[in-house]
């Protein structure tokens, strides 16, 4: 991804879509969840918590972030903080794999703590794979010929190929 | 662009390392959850065949001697996923008048356990007409090692049913 010139009108798209994307998924379905929800269990305490927005805005600023800043080294930590996000909200949702609950009398207590750990390891290793994904690249680019940067002639209007003629 | 020579630049070895480790870890995610999944599916399946099977007559039987009330109760745990499982009854009594153990099975992958237990009020009439006859009980259910569930009820049911 950084071996490719990304124009500024391919930023704005992205970023748009991006924020299209993280807002329908992170503020406008957590909250027809809620609608959904108290529509249907009035009586229950049963709500989309507020920690659901607030991790969301910040997904949605970092993404957007991203997705403007793809290609550059501003990028990085971006992606990385978008996958360590993952995990704090992943942690954080999930009570760090212990959940339980009480009702009529009978209390369920479900732990999956070394599930957990398992559910969050891609987003770990998304967060350490972008800065080295990025040194990777930028030491190839600047080692230029010995990563074998094969440069492909572009044929010109005639057909021929640039220094033929 | 007559004259603009376009330039493509091979993936670098180290970004194909990077790529397979992704790819490791997204199969062991993968096989992690299914496997599980499967597991649970296939131990909640065969436990529930079994206690609607025809071993009902071994789940649960009370005998009353005097005022003393024994409840036995036998499960066969069938263990048809992938992974360990563990079955553990365990009761907290109030008072001195009710009396369980607490009883444990492991049951290999493919294999059958047995589990036995069996809770003693010693004065049933007593449990029975005091308000406070609530046996606060747990059921421990884990795949070992990745998933537990405790599920914490009323033992004070079966002492009723059978002594009733």
């Amino acid at each position: 991804m950084y071996g490719k010139v990304v124009t500024t009108r391919k930023r704005i798209t992205s970023a748009i879509w991006a924020l299209v994307v993280n807002t329908i998924f992170w503020i406008v379905i957590p909250y027809y969840v809620g609608v959904f929800l108290t529509g249907r269990v009035p009586e229950s305490a049963l709500t989309v918590p507020t920690f659901v927005y607030e991790f969301g805005i910040l997904f949605i600023i970092l993404e957007v972030g991203a997705a403007f800043f793809q290609g550059k080294a501003v990028a990085v930590p971006m992606i990385s903080a978008v996958a360590l996000l993952t995990v704090v909200y992943i942690w954080y949702a999930t009570n760090g794999g212990v959940l339980g609950v009480e009702t009529s009398g009978i209390t369920l207590a479900l732990d999956f703590r070394l599930m957990l750990y398992v559910l969050v390891l891609p987003s770990i290793w998304a967060a350490i794979r972008a800065p080295l994904s990025y040194m990777v690249w930028r030491r190839a680019m600047k080692a230029g010929v010995s990563t074998a940067p094969a440069a492909s002639p572009v044929p010109q209007s005639d057909g021929s190929l640039p220094g033929q003629k | 662009m007559d004259n603009f020579v376009q330039v493509k630049r091979k993936t670098p070895m180290g970004i194909w390392a990077l790529r397979g480790v992704t790819v490791a870890i997204a199969l062991v995610v993968l096989l992690v959850i299914g496997s599980v999944v499967y597991s649970a599916y296939e131990d909640y399946t065969a436990v529930k065949a079994e206690l609607a099977g025809g071993s009902q007559q071994a789940v649960g039987a009370a005998v009353l001697r005097g005022s003393t009330e024994t409840v036995s109760i036998n499960i066969t745990v069938p263990n048809r996923g992938l992974y360990p499982l563990n079955v553990t009854l365990a009761c907290d009594y109030p008072t001195t008048n009710v009396v369980c153990q607490r009883t444990s099975v492991n049951v290999a992958p493919g294999a059958e356990g047995v589990l036995r237990f069996r809770m003693t009020v010693f004065d049933l009439s007593q449990f029975e007409n005091s308000g406070d006859n609530v046996i606060n009980g747990t059921v421990a259910i884990s795949m070992t090692p990745f998933v537990g569930l405790t599920v914490g009820t009323d033992f004070g049911g079966f002492v009723k049913t059978g002594g009733g």
